[in-house]
């Protein structure tokens, strides 16, 4: 029940469809009692021979009102509590999306987006069943078994109420011991088949070695053993999940036949009538449904208990990186001055970066390489306020960028990440994602730039093409361009390119920086990469290793001294060579 | 590319009576269950008669004598409990017919990816073969345990209460018919009305998940761009879209399901209480029918509310099924062998004119000719995509090839039959793929033939017995995370040992790119030299240091063999080999040479 009280502010603020809702499942319970009664004394009457047209039409009249009331009040207890929990689902769908918009990338490293999606979707279904089939079983069953129980008791008799309800109570404890030995077995079942997808998975990723081994059949076989236990667990599932409806037939027959033997016991003395006799039976079926309820009840209550949890865990989760109390609003520009002493990513002991001492003049390139793991991406990372924590200060134009409010002191920023990721959307919008009002003159420019342009229009659909998961698939050099034209649309202060012309021959990459120092003309721009020719030309080159600066200075200085520089050029160029054949 | 969402009437028939063909081999079993339904049936309806006689000839007419009512008590009991365990055995044996079924099914899907060619997975997607085989066949699961299961049991209590009514009362029972046409139209709209507006949920939740799972994968593009606010917006707008797609299933629900069917029960009642009020007035009538016709009406409308609710599953379950059956189809095969009776005995391979192209536009191989002679080494170098992977890809099967021939001993390679192509032919896989199982179960992988002692044997000839002893249950150590814990050495090791143990006549190598510890490695040159020894070898070399013993090294570029002879042959040209050869250990100063005379 604690999931209703954790649930209590949605209650709160739905208290006019929950409460209307349950008036109204209040007045069904009650309806629900109409029919029984009404073939009770027609029966009666029947038997008595008294029955007439006009009492008969009477009757009638009544059960149609019953029935159509009941139809019109079903109907809207639905909209009204089924309608507010789905309302609570797009509810907490859209806290946790926003929540997920305020983390920072320290929060993706540590959570997988499997889980974060299974928690977005699953646990939030479980929850929406909770404020709806949870009220509605839970209240349902109090009050069509207590209306029930109340009538056959008041209205006929309760010495027969209570002989007609002594099989009911086993109907609870049998279902509800079948409920866990299910929960149980079907946990097995399921295992069995997540092991089969594992088996299938495993066999289709090594189909090379099966075929290289000859073991198709062989792996047939294995297949079969496992999909064979499969059917095994599931038979053990099936043997209790099929003892519910003969349970239940078996207890309410007991259960009708004592009613009808004590009844009939009570007619022939004449303290019932038997009109009584066959309205009780009637009523009597009216009782299963809220036994049954009452067993859902629990475990859907269980299970959305478990998942509120999950998710009210996930929204309590720190925000890590916050604007201060006192921050610019205007967007920052000038020199990049970076000083840091130490930085380590949060739980790491692994020191990232050490002892970066450099400053890069407004509008100048600077060329960041090294190694894999040198810390080029880290770097930029902080510049961009993706993470705090680091010992030292970071200023752009003469200020700390954490004196900038976060949204201000990333629009000086165009960003080309190292994995060129796209959305689902037309090659349009994903060029125009920052800037979605872009004329399309803009947007052809910023892809001419990037050279993408006449790959754009070699597509059926130019810039209509959709890309990314469920569009048509480009190569990486294709994607890598979208993203340096998405980056370059903005025309941002400062363009970080991180590693973002790997996927690029040569030829495009050198037409690529040459538009760029053209269209870049006063503007920073940063580049990382592994080909040195990415950032030959930069004003300002550093190498760094294992998180510190080694090298300093421009091509022509570096060349001249004897270091990684050099080698790795030297090497490069004969890469380069043996790529083209020699 | 295979998605189907939706389908036709008649498509739908379709798919609906191909899956019907898999019930076929379980008739018996089939005919069984249907009897028994049968009898269960019989037990449920006859109750309310025994009631109604009990009623009419004792109750009524105050006529109470004990032995009769003792008869008609035991009766009861004893059909009700007789009926109580034949629908329990019943139920069971509907189940185990339709989890045999599936498991028919997917067996015959898994044999089929068996059977189609590395071009279906290089084009397929890994996790949607999966589902096929798994998910899609669970979701067909649900078509035969529920759907069907249900849909049967209430057309047999349907006839079953028909008939005993009309037993009952003819001129009753047939008025009780009216109302089944009320009751066949709502059913009728319902799935109408449910089939759009469920698939439209449907369709509303996967956009929903995917915009949530993009923005997840993207958010640092996101945020840095400043975007969250739009994304937002954006996430708001579908999640609202799918709140009233919600709101809109619920009011056909509503309007359709229980609350329509319940308000029908009523008016059956209605009739029923009519007819009798009717009919009563005129003459007598037997107040202990009219109980029976109320009773069997109460029981009539729970399997319609059951059959009705399960109704949208039955529309998944056949696109399931469209797209189990379409894999089924899937024309692209594995290369098929003419399986003549030739035996590979010395391993002698030839590749004439050998040209091929994965896509048929693009040709990766052009021209290859070469010939390894019986315990020859022939190794193959070049860049990445200069073709070395495909030669092995031909020479193992893996694609099929138009032009030109490959030969072992004299023998097109089309001729030999597959088992003594994978028997005499061993290939080491870069990166050894290790199964879900022991070290054990990873060496000797199905082949039972081999015993313990085979496999320790090859075990210890590459000396991957070193390692695999120190491991604390040894051979039977289980193999976790598909083997992340080893080293790459080590998995290499593994992989050696799986491919001995079968002793092939030629072997074919793909080293591994991946960076190996001095350790491991020095092991793993041994192990290759001994394992060359009087095999026939074609190695993938990516350290030219590995292979300078081979007789004869074939430099690839763009898929055509630029360069070839032996080590000190190619050195001495000074050419593409000699580059690369420089590129992996030369001293700095020479590559500066080098490059400095190029350009």
């Amino acid at each position: 029940m604690k999931v209703f009280r954790d649930l209590s502010w949605f209650f709160k603020q739905e208290k006019k469809a929950y409460l209307t809702g349950i008036f109204m499942l209040f007045l069904v319970a009650i309806l629900q009692l109409v029919p029984p009664r009404v073939i009770g004394i027609v029966a009666d009457e029947i038997e008595a021979s008294s029955i007439t047209w006009g009492k008969l039409s009477v009757w009638i009249s009544v059960l149609i009102l019953a029935g159509m009331l009941m139809y019109i009040l079903r109907y809207y207890w639905r909209i009204h509590i089924f309608g507010a929990s789905v309302k609570l689902a797009r509810i907490l769908r859209t806290r946790l999306y926003e929540h997920f918009t305020k983390m920072s990338p320290h929060f993706y490293q540590r959570k997988r987006i499997g889980d974060l999606m299974a928690h977005a979707t699953n646990d939030i279904q479980a929850i929406q069943q909770t404020a709806g089939s949870g009220v509605l079983t839970l209240v349902d069953s109090l009050l069509t078994g207590g209306f029930v129980i109340v009538a056959m008791a008041i209205t006929i008799s309760w010495k027969l109420t209570l002989i007609a309800l002594l099989p009911m109570p086993i109907i609870a404890l049998l279902t509800n011991w079948y409920g866990t030995t299910l929960h149980a077995r079907f946990k097995k079942a399921q295992e069995a088949f997540s092991f089969l997808n594992d088996k299938t998975q495993e066999s289709i990723s090594g189909i090379k070695v099966i075929k290289t081994f000859g073991q198709e059949k062989e792996d047939i076989e294995d297949f079969k053993k496992l999909s064979n236990e499969v059917v095994q667990k599931n038979i053990a599932v099936a043997k209790i999940d099929s003892l519910y409806d003969p349970t239940i037939s078996a207890c309410v027959g007991i259960s009708f036949i004592l009613s009808i033997g004590f009844g009939a016991k009570y007619v022939l003395e004449g303290s019932m009538s038997i009109g009584d006799l066959i309205a009780f039976n009637t009523y009597l079926g009216l009782l299963i449904w809220p036994m049954l309820a009452f067993g859902w009840f629990f475990n859907i209550v269980e299970r959305g208990r478990a998942s509120y949890d999950r998710v009210y865990r996930l929204l309590n989760e720190k925000i890590d990186i916050v604007d201060r109390e006192q921050t610019i609003d205007e967007s920052p520009s000038g020199d990049i001055e970076i000083s840091i002493t130490n930085f380590q990513y949060p739980n790491h002991e692994k020191s990232i970066l050490q002892d970066i001492h450099f400053t890069l003049k407004q509008g100048k390139t600077l060329g960041i390489v090294g190694k894999t793991g040198a810390g080029k991406t880290s770097l930029l990372k902080l510049l961009l306020r993706e993470f705090e924590g680091y010992n030292g200060e970071i200023r752009i134009g003469g200020r700390d960028i954490k004196d900038y409010r976060l949204d201000a002191l990333r629009k000086a920023f165009g960003y080309v990440p190292q994995d060129h990721f796209l959305f689902s959307a037309t090659i349009k919008e994903n060029i125009a994602f920052a800037k979605p009002n872009a004329t399309d003159e803009e947007i052809y420019l910023a892809a001419k730039t990037a050279d993408v342009h006449d790959d754009i229009q070699g597509f059926v659909d130019g810039y209509e093409t959709i890309v990314g998961e469920r569009g048509v698939s480009l190569s990486g050099g294709q994607k890598q361009r979208i993203s340096i034209a998405r980056a370059i649309l903005l025309n941002p202060e400062i363009l970080i390119l991180d590693d973002s012309l790997s996927a690029v021959d040569a030829k495009t990459e050198e037409s690529i920086l040459t538009a760029l120092k053209e269209n870049r003309q006063g503007k920073t721009t940063i580049i990382t990469a592994h080909r040195l020719s990415a950032i030959q030309h930069a004003d300002l080159i550093i190498v760094l290793d294992d998180g510190k600066i080694t090298q300093i200075g421009v091509h022509e200085s570096l060349m001249q001294e004897n270091g990684w520089y050099k080698e790795i050029y030297h090497q490069q160029q004969l890469e380069a060579l043996v790529e083209h054949g020699g | 590319m295979d998605k189907i969402t939706i389908l036709n009437s008649q498509e739908q028939r379709q798919v609906f009576f191909r899956l019907l063909k898999y019930v076929k081999p379980h008739i018996k079993q089939i005919i069984i269950a249907f009897v028994l339904l049968s009898l269960v049936t019989i037990g449920e309806v006859s109750g309310p008669i025994l009631i109604k006689i009990f009623i009419d000839d004792f109750v009524a007419p105050n006529n109470i004598v004990a032995g009769p009512i003792i008869t008609l008590a035991s009766l009861y009991l004893f059909i009700l409990f007789t009926s109580a365990v034949v629908m329990y055995i019943q139920s069971l044996k509907f189940q185990e017919i339709a989890l045999k079924i599936i498991q028919q099914l997917r067996i015959d899907v898994f044999s089929k990816v068996q059977t189609l060619g590395l071009r279906y997975f290089d084009k397929t997607p890994v996790g949607t073969i999966v589902s096929r085989v798994t998910n899609d066949t669970e979701a067909i699961k649900e078509l035969f345990v529920s759907v069907l299961a249900i849909f049967i049991q209430s057309i047999f209590l349907f006839i079953g209460i028909f008939v005993a009514m009309f037993i009952l009362d003819i001129k009753l029972a047939a008025l009780c018919l009216l109302f089944l046409p009320i009751l066949i139209w709502i059913i009728h709209m319902y799935r109408k009305l449910s089939s759009t507006s469920f698939s439209a949920l449907r369709e509303l939740i996967g956009q929903l998940n995917a915009k949530l799972n993009e923005s997840l994968q993207g958010m640092s593009i996101i945020q840095v761009f400043r975007q969250e606010k739009r994304m937002r917006k954006e996430f708001n707008e579908l999640n609202t879209k799918h709140y009233e797609a919600g709101i809109h299933n619920i009011k056909i629900n509503g309007l359709l399901l229980r609350p329509a069917v319940d308000l029908v029960h009523i008016i059956a009642i209605l009739i029923v209480l009519s007819f009798f009020g009717i009919t009563s007035m005129e003459s007598t009538i037997e107040i202990g029918v009219l109980y029976a016709f109320v009773n069997y009406i109460s029981r009539f409308f729970e399997p319609v509310n059951q059959v009705m609710q399960q109704l949208t599953f039955f529309q998944q379950a056949v696109i399931s099924a469209a797209r189990v059956f379409k894999l089924l189809d899937e024309k692209e095969l594995a290369p098929q062998q003419e399986n003549r009776p030739v035996q590979i005995s010395k391993g002698k391979i030839e590749f004439r004119n050998v040209t091929f192209s994965y896509d048929g536009n693009q040709k990766v191989l052009k021209n290859i000719t070469f010939t390894a002679n019986p315990g020859d080494t022939v190794a193959l170098v070049g860049h990445t995509g200069s073709g070395k992977s495909s030669i092995i890809n031909l020479l193992m099967r893996f694609y099929e090839f138009e032009k030109g021939e490959i030969l072992i001993d004299g023998v097109s390679i089309k001729q030999y039959n597959m088992n003594e192509l994978r028997q005499k032919m061993g290939l080491v896989l870069q990166d050894a793929f290790l199964f879900y199982g022991t070290i054990k179960d990873n060496i000797r992988l199905h082949n039972e033939e081999l015993t313990d002692e085979d496999i320790i044997e090859a075990a210890e000839f590459v000396q991957a017995n070193q390692f695999i002893e120190k491991l604390p249950d040894g051979y039977n150590q289980q193999v976790t995370e598909r083997g992340s814990t080893f080293s790459s050495g080590q998995r290499q090791l593994l992989a050696f040992a799986r491919t001995m143990v079968t002793n092939p006549k030629i072997l074919i190598l793909d080293e591994a790119t991946a960076n190996i510890d001095t350790e491991t490695e020095e092991m793993i040159q041994q192990a290759l030299a001994k394992m060359r020894k009087g095999r026939t070898t074609i190695a993938i070399a990516h350290r030219l240091s590995t292979i300078q013993d081979a007789d004869l090294i074939l430099v690839l570029h763009k898929g055509e063999i630029v360069e070839r002879g032996n080590h000190q042959q190619l050195l001495a040209q000074k050419g593409l080999y000699y580059k690369m050869y420089l590129l992996q250990n030369g001293h700095s100063e020479n590559i500066a040479d080098v490059v400095q005379q190029e350009i």
